[in-house]
């Protein structure tokens, strides 16, 4: 008899816990929520996908940035060459946010380099042809003659690619991308200095998704 | 008789505390607070974003980004799009939602939604158009390239990566951005019967029309285990734009009841296809360990007077057996996530023309499977093309 006893306590606590299980944290997931964590832009997050992360971003443009540094026609350079930026055309299966890989260089060249480059800010152009035409019309004070030409020209034209590779099968999603960065001479249009960076993700989702 | 009442006494306490505790468990889920609505689609839709629970964001977000788009809010549907798209184009792996989804205890719309592949590629489709807006093409191209990846995972090969427009619109933005498109344009007239305009660089006025309604999702099955798609197949069967001396054809490239219905089936069907056996067979246990308890109960007086024991402890065990095993049945939640993005088209379509810059009057007209004009869908309205870049224009019957 003890033993039925023993057996029949035994069903009751399995059936309790099962239905423990099932239903005790129904829609209360982190009922406290989760607080804030400050990450470094280099360090990679709990949330992963296999595009372009900020980590990447981070790595890519670092090493774009020592490597423009150190070419002959920047760092021996008689004349502080002037770069304009152009857009990065992206070939991958992510859509970005095409600017941040060529606002990050220039911010890295601008603070590393001394000097040594300038860029020329062609964003602003429109407002600056307004401002030099209320100079010219008297509308404003100038502090040089207005009517010199001295928006400069560009010696260089800076400007990237991102390239993709998929591979999707069951065993997961995988993606390559290519980063290709390159100066380019405005007078000559030769590639004075070209780098590539790559990165490889893979992963698998959660057969929930699947 | 006496061990017959001991039991009797430890048994009932404990299949009424464990009745309780079951209930008191599922009866945790958090409040949803109030939602005013106020009649503008977006500020309701918004306001529906933030009492949903954080496993529903991503549809509230899906929903107000298709209407935001038609009532020409592209700023708000970007918006929100750029806050899922981070979601469904990662890879949901270790999430403690979709494990728990996966458990018998669970059913599958607790984990995060981020809807089946039909719904992630329109949400890619629909960034795509205010990629092109913001004169992107190659951000809409990287849309098209994810949306016909996430397609790519279809069971029959023939029906893997088969959207026509995500083919087409790929090589058109190549072939925009000076380009080849062929290889994808290939690909496109590949999986369409009829012939595809060739590209046309030149044209500045990008036209996506969309009709019907689209698929609406159910449970199938004896437990609601099985995920099934059902459309009402819409009148409008295809559309034509006139502006002015000009007309151009829209006709259906992409059919999403199609593409809901081709994909075969998923890894999560064969879980669910699992939990309902264990529902099932639990269910038959109980019902057998049930019925032996009865049997042995009627046993317990013996004919010549006295009580069995064994037969007392047997209709006990069974009985216990039995309850335990309805107790599992009853736990376990097979039912298919049917949440759905209830306000997506059934056909898409997508035309370029070359337009002057400034304000044309145009006609839109939808026609029936014999080609028929629906009169009462007939719409007139005014196309704004910009002095510089590409204009798009979004055209759907659908209004929110």
């Amino acid at each position: 008899m003890n033993t039925s006893s023993r057996i029949l306590v035994l069903a009751g606590a399995v059936a309790t816990s099962t239905f423990f299980a099932g239903c005790a944290s129904e829609g209360v997931k982190n009922p406290s929520g989760v607080p804030v964590t400050e990450m470094k832009a280099d360090e990679a997050g709990f949330v992963r996908g296999t595009g372009v992360e900020s980590q990447d971003l981070v790595a890519v443009t670092d090493k774009m940035a020592r490597s423009i540094i150190g070419i002959p026609e920047i760092a021996r350079a008689t004349a502080t060459p002037r770069i304009v930026i152009e857009p990065v055309v992206n070939e991958t299966r992510f859509p970005i946010n095409k600017n941040i890989f060529l606002t990050r260089i220039r911010t890295q060249l601008n603070e590393k380099a001394a000097g040594r480059v300038r860029f020329l800010d062609r964003d602003m152009m429109k407002t600056l042809e307004r401002e030099r035409e209320l100079k010219r019309t008297g509308q404003v004070t100038a502090s040089a003659d207005p009517h010199a030409v001295e928006f400069r020209g560009a010696d260089y034209f800076l400007t990237g690619k991102l390239e993709g590779m998929t591979t999707k099968a069951a065993a997961g999603t995988s993606d390559y991308i290519l980063y290709s960065f390159r100066l380019t001479d405005a007078r000559t249009s030769e590639i004075v200095w070209e780098s590539s960076a790559e990165i490889k993700k893979q992963g698998l989702e959660d057969a929930a998704y699947r | 008789m006496t061990t017959f009442h001991t039991l009797c006494r430890s048994i009932v306490p404990l299949m009424l505390g464990g009745v309780l505790l079951a209930l008191a468990g599922c009866a945790v889920v958090p409040e949803r607070p109030l939602v005013t609505y106020t009649g503008d689609p977006i500020v309701d839709g918004n306001a529906e974003l933030n009492a949903a629970l954080a496993k529903d964001r991503v549809l509230w977000q899906y929903r107000i980004a298709a209407t935001a788009i038609r009532l020409g809010r592209f700023d708000e549907s970007d918006r929100q799009l750029d806050s899922a798209l981070p979601l469904i184009g990662g890879l949901l792996a270790s999430s403690a939602d979709a494990k728990k989804a996966r458990s018998l205890f669970s059913s599958e719309s607790t984990k995060t939604f981020i809807g089946e592949p039909y719904e992630r590629v329109m949400a890619y489709y629909y960034r795509a158009v205010g990629y092109w807006r913001d004169g992107q093409p190659d951000n809409a191209r990287a849309c098209y390239r994810s949306g016909q990846l996430i397609d790519s995972d279809a069971e029959a090969a023939k029906f893997k990566s088969d959207y026509v427009l995500l083919d087409y619109l790929d090589g058109y933005a190549t072939a925009k951005l000076g380009g080849d498109g062929s290889e994808a344009f290939g690909r496109a007239q590949k999986n369409f019967k009829r012939k595809l305009p060739p590209y046309d660089v030149q044209a500045n006025v990008l036209v996506f029309a969309e009709y019907g309604r689209g698929p609406r999702k159910y449970a199938g099955g004896q437990y609601g285990e099985q995920l099934k798609f059902m459309t009402d197949d819409s009148p409008a069967h295809s559309a034509k734009l006139t502006v002015g001396e000009r007309t151009v054809a829209l006709p259906p490239y992409d059919d999403l009841h199609f593409q809901a219905t081709t994909r075969g089936g998923r890894v999560m069907d064969h879980i669910l296809g699992n939990k309902a056996v264990f529902k099932n067979t639990t269910q038959s246990v109980g019902d057998v360990a049930l019925a032996g308890a009865a049997v042995a109960a009627n046993n317990i007086r013996r004919v010549d007077g006295k009580t069995s024991d064994n037969a007392a402890a047997a209709a006990l065990i069974l009985g216990a057996i039995g309850i335990g095993s309805k107790v599992l049945s009853a736990a376990t939640t097979p039912h298919a996530d049917t949440r759905t993005w209830d306000n997506l088209p059934q056909r898409l379509s997508f035309a370029a023309l070359r337009l002057s810059p400034g304000e044309h009057p145009a006609t839109l007209e939808f026609f029936d499977k014999s080609g028929k004009r629906i009169e009462r869908l007939t719409r007139q309205l005014t196309l704004s093309v910009r002095p510089e870049g590409d204009s798009v224009i979004f055209l759907s019957e659908l209004k929110r």
